[in-house]
C-alpha cells in the first residue's frame, strides 16, 4: 500500500538520484585514451636492454623508437636495395675490404652525451664479441679491425677476417649504435638496464608489461608530434583487437585473416599490409635420422602443397620461392624450388630405402599457436599431406613457450623432426638469415652441417662486390639450398597492423619497426 | 574465551590445509613436461648448461629435498624470487644460455603484493554487483515461493550460469565499449576498468547467491517462529527483515565466503581477456612460462586467503546464531 511517507521518500528519492553524475562512476573509453601513441604487441620482452642481449622481434621494434642507426633501409619490394642515411652522412667501399662512414654531427645520446666515431667503433667491437647472445655480425671482432681517423669518420677493415667489408652497409640499417660510455660499463652496466640511444624517444621505464617511452625533444630530425609512445605486451589476439575497436589502442599488430575482415571498412580504422622480411619455414632436423638424408628432406617438400597453405592463410601470406623474403638483397625466385610433385615425393622415398614410406619411424611435426597466424591450420595441412604420401607424421601443436623451448638445434638433434618457424632481420641482408640457420658455425635449428653449403655461404661472403654477391647468392648458394632443403620456406608472411585512422605519419618498417617522428594525431 | 579456542584450531587446520596445498603444487610442477630452466636459460642452450643451472638451483634434488628447503624460505617470509620476470615486474620471454647480464629479477612476494590489490577491487566490485541483484531476486522469490517472483529468480538464475564468462566478457566489451564507448575494457588506467569484468564475474557467482536466498528464505518463512510472530503482532516487514532474513543470512554468508575465495582463484579468464594486471592474469603468464616460484607463491597466498576469509565467515555465522559450532 502507497502511504503518503513511502510516495515522499519515493520522491525524494528519485530527486537525489537525477543529482549524482554518472560520470563519476563510469568514463568513456575514447575519453581515457592517452595522447601517446599506445602499442599492442604480441610477444613480450626479454629482461635485458642490452640489444646484443637477445633476437627478440618485440624488444628490437622497441629499440627502433629509441635508439639510432647509421641508416635505414625501407625495404619495399620496387626497390629492395634502397638505402637512407641517419646518423651516417655517407657510407662508401674504400676497396673489397674498407669502409668509410662519415658521421652526421651534432647528435646526442638521450643521457647528454655527444654520438661520435667512438661509439660506432665500440658498438662494432662489443656487438660482434663471441659471447654476446645476438650475433648478426659476419665475423666476431678479432676477424675486423676498427679505426677512426677523426671524431666524425670510423673506418672499418675485414682484411683479417677475409671476408668483403661491404656486408657492413646493410648491416649498418639494423644495428642499434650504442654510447661508447655505456659499453664501456661492461655488460653489468647500464646497458642491460635502459635503453639509452639518439632516436625520436626517449626510454623512460618499463612498468609491468608497458614499455614507457617519451618525445625526445633534442631529436636530430626534429621532435616528435605525439607526446610518447607506451609499448604493451598483450598476449591475447581478441583483446588487442577490442583495444583496436573500443579506440584504446593506436596500433595493434599480427591480425589474423579473420580480424582482417571484421576490420576492414571500419570508418576509424587504417589497415597497413605489407611483404614482410619474414619468411615462414618447416625446418628438419638435419642432424638426426631420417632427416639428414637430403633425398628425404626433398621428399617431404615435394609432399607439400604451398597453394593449400596460401589458402589458408589468406591475406597473411604471400607466395616466394626462395629461403629469404622478396625484400631481402639476393632474392631470385629459384628455379629450382621444390613444388608439389607426389610422383617426385615416391621416387625419392624409394631412392632413399622408404618406398611409399615404408620404414620411417614415426615423425613429430612441432607447431606453435598464439604468435603467429594460422600455425596450427596450415600444420595440420603439411601433416595431412606427408601422411598421404607416407610419411608417419604426428602434428604437436605447443603454446608459445613451450615451442620457444623446443626451438633449437641441441646435442644430438632439436626435438621432434619437423618444426615449425619464422626468421625475420630488419635489414636487407641476406645472411642475417642464409649464414645464421644453415653455417655449419651457427646450426640454430636445423643442424646442418653441410660442407658444400659452408663454403658457398663463405664465397658469397667474401665477393668483392654487392653485384658479385648477388651472382653468388643468386646462382650457386640457394640454389643449392633448394637441392640440399635443410629446410622449406613456405611463404613470406604479411605484417597486418590496424592503426586508428586519426594517426598519420608513420612509416612501417617490414619487420614491424615503426618509424613514429613524424606521427601525429590529427 | 571460545574465539581463541576457535581462532588457534581454525588456524592450525589453516596451516595443515596451506602446506598440503603447497605440496601438491610444488609436486605437480615438478612432475609436468616443460623444464623451466630451458625458458630461463634459453632455447639454444646445450643440454649440458641447462643441467648445470638445473643442479645449481638445486632443481635436480629430489622433490621432497626441494620442498622443504622451499617451505624453509616461506617459514621466514621469502617466496623466492621469479624464475623469468625482471624486478620491473614485465612479461619476458627467455634470453640466452650464456647472458649473465640479465636484470635482476623479481621477488615473487612484491609482483603478488603489486597485483593482489587491483584483484581484490574487482572481486569485491564483482561481489557488491552480484549482491544488488542477487537480493533483490533472491528475496522476493523465496517470499513468494511458487509464484512469478520465485520463477523468475530460477530462470535468471539458470540465463546467468549458462554464460560462459569469456563469451559473455567479449559481448560486453563490443556491446559497452566498443559500440556505445560508455566503459574501457583493456588494461588498468582507473577505476573504471574494473567495472566490465566485474559485470561478468558478478554475473557469474550470482545465481548461487539467487538460489541460495530464494530457498533460505522460503524454509524459514515456513517456520512456526514465523507464523508465532505473526500472532504477536509484529508487522510483515519486521518479521520478514528481522528475523527470516537474519536467519536465512546464515547460508548466504557461508557462501559468499565461498565464493569470494573461488573468485580470488578465478578470475584467470576474465583477467586474461580484459588484460587486467591481477593475480589472474599474473598467474596465466606464470604457468605458461613454467615460472614455479611465481605459481607457487600465487597458490600459497590463494589457500591462504581462502583459510583467512572462510574463517571470518565462520566467526560471523557465529555471532548471527550462536547455536552454531564451527
Amino acid at each position: 500500500m502507497i502511504t503518503r511517507r513511502s510516495l515522499l521518500a519515493s520522491v525524494g528519492a528519485a530527486a537525489g538520484m537525477t543529482q549524482i553524475d554518472p560520470r563519476f562512476f563510469i568514463s568513456s573509453a575514447y575519453a581515457q585514451t592517452a595522447e601517446p601513441i599506445i602499442f599492442l604487441s604480441a610477444e613480450n620482452i626479454t629482461g635485458n636492454w642490452d640489444p646484443t642481449a637477445h633476437t627478440t622481434l618485440s624488444q628490437k621494434n622497441i629499440e627502433a623508437y629509441v635508439m639510432g642507426y647509421l641508416s635505414r633501409t625501407p625495404m619495399r619490394p620496387d626497390n629492395p636495395d634502397e638505402t637512407n642515411m641517419e646518423l651516417a652522412e655517407s657510407i662508401t667501399l674504400l676497396d673489397g675490404f674498407r669502409l668509410e662512414i662519415k658521421l652526421r654531427p651534432g647528435v646526442k645520446f638521450h643521457d647528454g652525451e655527444p654520438f661520435a666515431a667512438k661509439d660506432v667503433k665500440a658498438t662494432f667491437e662489443y656487438g660482434a664479441l663471441p659471447d654476446r647472445p645476438a650475433q648478426w655480425y659476419p665475423g666476431p671482432t678479432d676477424s675486423f679491425e676498427v679505426t677512426t681517423p677523426d671524431d666524425m669518420t670510423v673506418i672499418v677493415d675485414t682484411s683479417k677476417g677475409g671476408y668483403a667489408a661491404s656486408l657492413f652497409i646493410f648491416l649498418a640499417s639494423y644495428l642499434p649504435m650504442m654510447s661508447a660510455k655505456d659499453i664501456a660499463a661492461g655488460p653489468n652496466g647500464p646497458l642491460s638496464q635502459r635503453l639509452n640511444g639518439t632516436g625520436p624517444f626517449r626510454f623512460v621505464e618499463q612498468r609491468g608489461n608497458d614499455t614507457v617511452l617519451e618525445a625526445y625533444d633534442g631529436y636530430f630530425m626534429g621532435a616528435p608530434k605525439v607526446s610518447g609512445v607506451t609499448y604493451s605486451f598483450v598476449g591475447d589476439a581478441t583483446t588487442r583487437i577490442l583495444s583496436m575497436l573500443n579506440g584504446q589502442a593506436s596500433i595493434i599488430e599480427r591480425l589474423e585473416p579473420e580480424q582482417i575482415e571484421t576490420l576492414t571498412g571500419k570508418p576509424n580504422i587504417t589497415l597497413s599490409k605489407m611483404v614482410s622480411v619474414e619468411n615462414k619455414y618447416l625446418w628438419f632436423r638435419c642432424s638426426k635420422p631420417p632427416f639428414d638424408n637430403p633425398l628425404l628432406r626433398k621428399a617431404a617438400c615435394h609432399a607439400i602443397d604451398r597453394e593449400i597453405i596460401y589458402e589458408v592463410l589468406g591475406e597473411s601470406g604471400s607466395p616466394s620461392k626462395n629461403f629469404i623474403s622478396p625484400i631481402k638483397f639476393g632474392y631470385i625466385d629459384l628455379e629450382n624450388y621444390p613444388e608439389y610433385d607426389p610422383e617426385e615425393c615416391q621416387r625419392l622415398l624409394a631412392e632413399a630405402g622408404y618406398p611409399n614410406g615404408e620404414g620411417l619411424p614415426e615423425l613429430e611435426y612441432i607447431t606453435s599457436v598464439g604468435f603467429y597466424p594460422k600455425t596450427k591450420e596450415y600444420g595440420e595441412v603439411i601433416t595431412a599431406l606427408l601422411q598421404e604420401q607416407g610419411f608417419p607424421v604426428t602434428l604437436n601443436v605447443m603454446e608459445v613457450a613451450a615451442w620457444n623451448e623446443n626451438l633449437y638445434d641441441r646435442e644430438g638433434g632439436g626435438p621432434g623432426h619437423m618444426i615449425d618457424c619464422g626468421w625475420s632481420t630488419g635489414s636487407p641482408e641476406p645472411d642475417l638469415v642464409l649464414r645464421t640457420h644453415f653455417h655449419s658455425s651457427s646450426k640454430r635449428i636445423t643442424g646442418l652441417v653441410d660442407p658444400d653449403i659452408d663454403a658457398l655461404l663463405d664465397k658469397e661472403r667474401s665477393a668483392s662486390t654487392l653485384e658479385e654477391r648477388r651472382r653468388i647468392i643468386q646462382e650457386e648458394l640457394t640454389p643449392m639450398l633448394a637441392d640440399r632443403a635443410p629446410a622449406l620456406s613456405l611463404f613470406t608472411s604479411v605484417l597486418v597492423h590496424a592503426m586508428r585512422s586519426d594517426l598519420q605519419g608513420l612509416f612501417l618498417y617490414p619487420d614491424g619497426a615503426i618509424d613514429a617522428s613524424k606521427a601525429a594525431f590529427v | 574465551m571460545f574465539i581463541v579456542n576457535f581462532l588457534i584450531r581454525r588456524l592450525a587446520q589453516g596451516v595443515v590445509i596451506i602446506f598440503l596445498v603447497s605440496f601438491l603444487i610444488f609436486t605437480l610442477l615438478r612432475v609436468i613436461p616443460g623444464d623451466p630452466v630451458r625458458l630461463m636459460a634459453g632455447g639454444m642452450a646445450p643440454d649440458h648448461v641447462i643441467d648445470q643451472i638445473a643442479e645449481d638451483m638445486g632443481l635436480r634434488d629430489p622433490i621432497p629435498v626441494q620442498f622443504v628447503r622451499y617451505m624453509g624460505g616461506v617459514l621466514q617470509g621469502d617466496l623466492g624470487q621469479s624464475f623469468i620476470r625482471p624486478a620491473s615486474g614485465a612479461a619476458v620471454g627467455g634470453a640466452s644460455f650464456d647472458d649473465n647480464t640479465r636484470s635482476e629479477r623479481a621477488e615473487v612476494f612484491d609482483l603478488i603484493a603489486d597485483t593482489a590489490p587491483f584483484t581484490l577491487q574487482l572481486a569485491l566490485l564483482a561481489m557488491a554487483f552480484a549482491l544488488i541483484v542477487a537480493l533483490p531476486v533472491g528475496i522476493y522469490g523465496g517470499l513468494r515461493p511458487g509464484k512469478w517472483p520465485d520463477r523468475l529468480a530460477l530462470y535468471m538464475g539458470s540465463l546467468f550460469i549458462s554464460l560462459p564468462n569469456f563469451w559473455l566478457g567479449i559481448v560486453l566489451a563490443l556491446v559497452l565499449s566498443v559500440n556505445l564507448g560508455w566503459l574501457p575494457a583493456i588494461g588498468y588506467q582507473g577505476f573504471a576498468y574494473t567495472i566490465l569484468p566485474a559485470i561478468v564475474l558478478a554475473v557469474e557467482i550470482a545465481p548461487f547467491l539467487i538460489r541460495s536466498l530464494t530457498v533460505s528464505v522460503a524454509q524459514n518463512m515456513r517456520e512456526n517462529y514465523i507464523s508465532v510472530a505473526a500472532i504477536r503482532g509484529i508487522g510483515h516487514r519486521r518479521i520478514v527483515m528481522a528475523h527470516a532474513l537474519k536467519n536465512a543470512s546464515v547460508p548466504l554468508l557461508n557462501l559468499l565466503g565461498v565464493q569470494f575465495s573461488m573468485l580470488l582463484g578465478g578470475v584467470l579468464v576474465v583477467e586474461f581477456i580484459f588484460d587486467y594486471p591481477g593475480l589472474g592474469l599474473l598467474t596465466i603468464n606464470a604457468v605458461l612460462q613454467r615460472d614455479f616460484p611465481l605459481i607457487q607463491g600465487i597458490a600459497i597466498v590463494t589457500s591462504a586467503a581462502f583459510v583467512v576469509i572462510n574463517i571470518i565467515v565462520d566467526l560471523a555465522a557465529t555471532t548471527i546464531d550462536p547455536r552454531l559450532e564451527y
